[in-house]
């Protein structure tokens, strides 16, 4: 029971990685981003490319991911969103989704459709126990870097010109242009914002698993709808509550794993998922956090 | 002539034409030579549809079985999104329990094929009944969502009872007596192919139809004159599902042996990658679409066929030649002179690079490392490309392309320029 919370929390933190991304993107460009678990992927894709293929010490490996997940943000942003701006939502939706399956079909195709094994950065599995569950210190890796990924944002949003600009571009865009802001700009900015948070939850999660298989953030439970069903609690446009949503679908998800009359449900995980989602959207659609829009 | 342009929103062969529309073609009747030429031009595609899957050997007649199968998919699909503009990102799981239904009933409790596809296809309504029954307050992105968070919810837990779908280890689904050489069972799959068109155009003249297309330009504007939006969304949200456990039932007899991991999120994502190729709103255009895509395997295997090649005998040409295609497309489209400049460039040194391996032996030890796109995987990556090709630059599809044609075949005269509403996008709604 300690154990699935513990764990939970750990999990839900990678699905908090996942949800901003896609309440940036959401608040920025209006856009449900299907392509967000892929930005993950692709970057655990390279990281195992430069480790494992060119050698590259762990660091650098790291800083190669780095930059691919922030191209191909800024790619999908220029060649799909901005010319699609006019379209509906949901045409941009269908978009996002192809770029998630090319990005899947690539993948398979390059890499094989095989799991492939990626060394943690941190390799020591027990040194610290929390509520008397251990704690592998890559685990604990991901929730530091999302509590100060967290901090660095809120500071970012509330206290920066660039972080207010973006809010300001998302509530009224038209006048955000007239007040010499570059929409645009800060349009192909968030994407690449969002491709980076995308990014650290692909390269911290893969590790704490130890392998990692194509369309990994994508596919089944492993990111993406979780990922939504945390932004959806979180009310799809607050941050801390996308944060919040993250960790409360990761301990949900980790309960129905370990409870066992959940458990002799086939795909407990993802009936708990679902069911929560729905119960979110139609009891309460404006979130647990957000404001009715 | 020319002065007389009218643009009007006319989106689909559905919509009534609009009367001063109906004013302007009224005058035009094809001569005696006109009827025949629209006959022979009908006759030859009646006589490729029909024959053509003939000639060739049993073992690939299934590919064109399968075409059929996911036109009819294809034009569940479009019933959603099309009509209604809601998108399904889990049709997998309709699909799916459309297929494990048919086999079910027909393997385990013995019926008959034709009591398997009445079943599948009501389990598809029911299913379609109870989740939009449930979700369909919620519309546009929020329903996407739904839908997708409910195909997995079905992969992970519906295609793993025992009973149902066998396991991980698939159900038997044979065929039905007299239909069981893959010639046969594709003309059966066309009469169903048939009688699913002819309901499909039978519902859009009716006027729940109308009211359909009415809620997907504007729901509130619809509901002002008296729609009952959510009531209309869930009937079409019904046909799209009795619709995907037809195509369901018809796959599972076609493979003759379901396996649960078929069903996949890919796959959701391949069905409506060709409904929307293939062009929303237009019935001959989602099939053609939806075809094509079941065709792309074995014409990748085909040209493969011929003679062995080497691993990136065809890959890298295939990649150059669609990226220069797509670039020359935008560049000619745009008009702009950065993009003509730039596009041609980027292609040429790409080419000269993958045409000149010799003098570049890095490079050379790297595409040499590049895996073949087998056909299996074909519709995963030139699939998608094809979508954001369509979305971007194209967004009516096939159907649209293709329009003055099918105009011209029903009668009106050949105008090039008719494709229908200058902007057909996927859909009007806003979330």
């Amino acid at each position: 029971m300690q154990q699935a919370v513990v764990y939970g929390v750990i999990t839900g933190a990678v699905y908090g990685f996942v949800a901003i991304g896609l309440v940036l993107i959401y608040k920025s460009s209006g856009v449900f981003n299907f392509a967000q678990g892929e930005f993950g992927t692709v970057a655990v894709y390279f990281l195992y490319l430069a480790k494992t293929g060119w050698h590259l010490p762990y660091p650098i490996a790291l800083l190669v991911a780095l930059g691919v997940a922030v191209v191909m943000g800024l790619l999908t942003e220029r060649l799909i969103v901005r010319p699609l701006f006019d379209a509906p939502r949901v045409t941009l939706l269908v978009a996002t989704a192809g770029v998630a399956l090319v990005s899947i079909g690539t993948q398979v195709w390059l890499g094989e459709a095989k799991p492939r094994t990626i060394a943690p950065i941190l390799t020591e599995p027990n040194r610290i126990t929390v509520l008397g569950v251990f704690v592998s210190d890559q685990r604990l890796l991901v929730i530091g870097v999302l509590l100060a990924v967290a901090a660095v944002l809120a500071w970012f949003f509330s206290r920066t010109s660039l972080g207010l600009a973006i809010l300001a571009a998302s509530q009224e865009p038209t006048a955000t242009d007239l007040v010499g802001i570059s929409v645009k700009r800060l349009s192909s900015f968030t994407w690449a914002l969002a491709a980076l948070l995308g990014r650290l939850a692909g390269v911290l999660s893969a590790p704490v698993q130890g392998f990692f298989t194509p369309g990994q953030l994508t596919l089944g439970q492993g990111g993406l709808i979780p990922g939504f069903t945390a932004a959806v609690i979180g009310g799809m446009t607050s941050l801390p509550g996308a944060f919040a949503g993250g960790i409360i679908v990761g301990i949900a998800q980790s309960m129905a794993g370990s409870v066992s009359w959940l458990n002799a449900l086939r795909g407990s995980q993802a009936v708990v998922v679902f069911s929560l989602l729905l119960l979110v959207l139609t009891v309460r659609p404006q979130g647990l956090f957000g404001s009715r829009a | 002539m020319s002065a007389l342009t009218i643009e009007y929103p006319e989106d689909a062969e559905d919509v009534a034409p609009s009367e001063r529309r109906r004013e302007a073609t009224a005058s035009f009747r094809p001569g005696v030579g006109g009827w025949v030429a629209r006959g022979v031009v009908g006759a030859l595609v009646a006589a490729v549809v029909l024959l053509y899957p003939l000639s060739v050997p049993g073992f690939r007649a299934g590919e064109f079985t399968t075409g059929v199968i996911f036109a009819i998919i294809g034009l569940s699909l479009n019933v959603l999104i099309g009509y209604t503009g809601q998108i399904s990102l889990g049709h997998q799981a309709f699909v799916g329990v459309g297929a494990f239904t048919s086999a079910y009933v027909v393997t385990v409790q013995g019926q008959n094929f034709a009591i398997g596809v009445l079943a599948a296809a009501a389990v598809g309504g029911l299913q379609a009944l109870i989740l939009g029954g449930v979700s369909l307050r919620i519309r546009g992105l929020y329903f996407a969502l739904v839908t997708l968070a409910y195909g997995t919810l079905a992969e992970d837990s519906i295609f793993n009872i025992q009973t149902l779908t066998g396991g991980g280890a698939g159900q038997p689904a044979p065929r039905p007596t007299g239909f069981v050489s893959n010639h046969r069972f594709y003309y059966l799959c066309l009469a169903f192919l048939g009688l699913v068109l002819w309901v499909d155009w039978r519902m859009m003249r009716t006027k729940g139809g109308r009211a359909l297309l009415a809620l997907r330009e504007n729901p509130r504007v619809a509901a002002a004159y008296g729609v009952n939006v959510r009531l209309f969304t869930l009937f079409a949200f019904v046909v799209s599902g009795v619709f995907a456990g037809i195509g369901g039932a018809l796959f599972a007899h076609q493979t003759t042996f379901v396996v649960n991991v078929v069903f996949n999120f890919q796959l959701a994502l391949v069905f409506i990658i060709m409904t929307v190729v293939g062009g929303l709103r237009s019935r001959s255009g989602v099939v053609i679409g939806s075809a094509l895509f079941a065709l792309l395997p074995p014409l990748i295997k085909m040209l493969r066929l011929e003679r062995p090649l080497k691993r990136m005998d065809l890959t890298i040409p295939v990649i150059v030649l669609a990226a220069a295609a797509i670039a020359t497309l935008v560049a000619l489209r745009k008009r702009t002179r950065g993009a003509a400049l730039w596009a041609p460039a980027a292609i040429a040194a790409i080419s000269l690079l993958v045409l000149l391996p010799g003098r570049v032996p890095f490079l050379e030890a790297r595409l040499h490392d590049v895996p073949p796109l087998t056909p299996e995987l074909a519709p995963l990556v030139v699939g998608p490309l094809l979508l954001l090709l369509t979305l971007t630059q194209f967004p009516g599809g096939v159907g649209q392309q293709i329009r003055p044609i099918t105009q011209w075949l029903r009668g009106r005269r050949f105008d090039i320029h008719d494709r229908g509403a200058r902007d057909v996008v996927v859909t009007d709604v806003r979330a």
